[in-house]
């Protein structure tokens, strides 16, 4: 279980996906807030300095990607783990490239994704 | 239709309703179904474009999609609503997803659309010049069909 100060944003456009993963989290102590887009997640992510970002990357308005660069030019050492689904790998290794921390690949395994997030936030002060 | 484009659907089928929602899913008799379909209560579309092209369907009840959601986020749902469909659009491109990179691996690279939910049974769905083939999946939560109409992108009609 982890302390409920260390903040989550969950952007995707599914709504399930977003109820999943926010259930998940909060029910091991992390404070979770959502958005349904990459637009979306950017401005929450200036208001809340989220300490973790999980993407998804593709989106309406604007895809994962984009936000990914929009947040790191605000905030460099931002820690954003890109979601992807099966099939999509070598744009999460795009990502990568681009400054995502991590990937992880849906369907989702629980263990998988709270040690994700459990190993962006183990460097939070870097 | 190729059976090399039928399985990984197949499999990627059992894969994520196995992952997801712990449910064994047990294949019924594969049916041929020429160019149409007709839709069940809820029936998700997937385009599939590249090397191979066409659609899949997957067709259910909303009592079966109700209990898989369900299933899945751990709590009960009572009635079919938005957090059902957008469930189970997901779970569709899951399978979808999982079948096209075992496909690419293959050799035939390609790519889904977003899903599309069609709420309403009884409408009939044309694959248009792809024939389909029909895999009927029983599950503990009800059936599951799953159409898939797919050819090879360079191939004869």
């Amino acid at each position: 279980m982890v302390q409920g100060s260390t903040k989550v944003l969950v952007v995707d456009d599914a709504m399930f996906m977003r109820v999943r993963c926010s259930k998940l989290l909060s029910e091991n102590g992390y404070s979770v807030f959502e958005a349904e887009n990459g637009e979306q997640a950017v401005k929450k992510y200036l208001e809340l300095k989220p300490d973790v970002v999980l993407m998804d990357i593709t989106m309406p308005v604007m895809d994962g990607l984009a936000a990914l660069t929009e947040i790191l030019k605000n905030d460099p050492n931002a820690k954003v783990i890109m979601c992807t689904a099966l099939g999509q790998q070598s744009v999460a290794l795009e990502a990568i490239k681009s400054g995502a921390r991590d990937f992880v690949t849906k369907p989702y395994k629980p263990e998988k994704l709270l040690r994700a997030v459990e190993m962006a936030t183990s460097d939070r002060s870097q | 239709m190729d059976v090399r484009f039928l399985n990984p659907f197949i499999s990627a089928a059992y894969n994520v309703l196995l992952e997801e929602a712990g449910v064994t899913a047990k294949r019924g008799e594969v049916k041929v179904d020429e160019f149409y379909y007709t839709s069940e209560e809820i029936t998700v579309l997937i385009g599939v474009t590249g090397s191979v092209r066409g659609l899949v369907l997957y067709g259910l009840s909303q009592g079966t999609a109700i209990r898989l959601v369900s299933t899945i986020l751990g709590k009960k749902i009572p009635y079919f609503d938005s957090l059902v469909e957008s469930g189970i659009a997901e779970l569709g491109n899951e399978i979808a997803g999982g079948a096209t990179s075992e496909l690419e691996a293959n050799g035939y690279p390609c790519r889904i659309s977003p899903p599309t939910v069609l709420l309403g049974k009884g409408v009939i769905i044309s694959t248009v010049n792809i024939k389909g083939v029909t895999v009927p999946l029983e599950t503990e939560f009800g059936p599951i069909q799953i159409v898939i109409a797919l050819r090879e992108e360079s191939s004869e009609r």
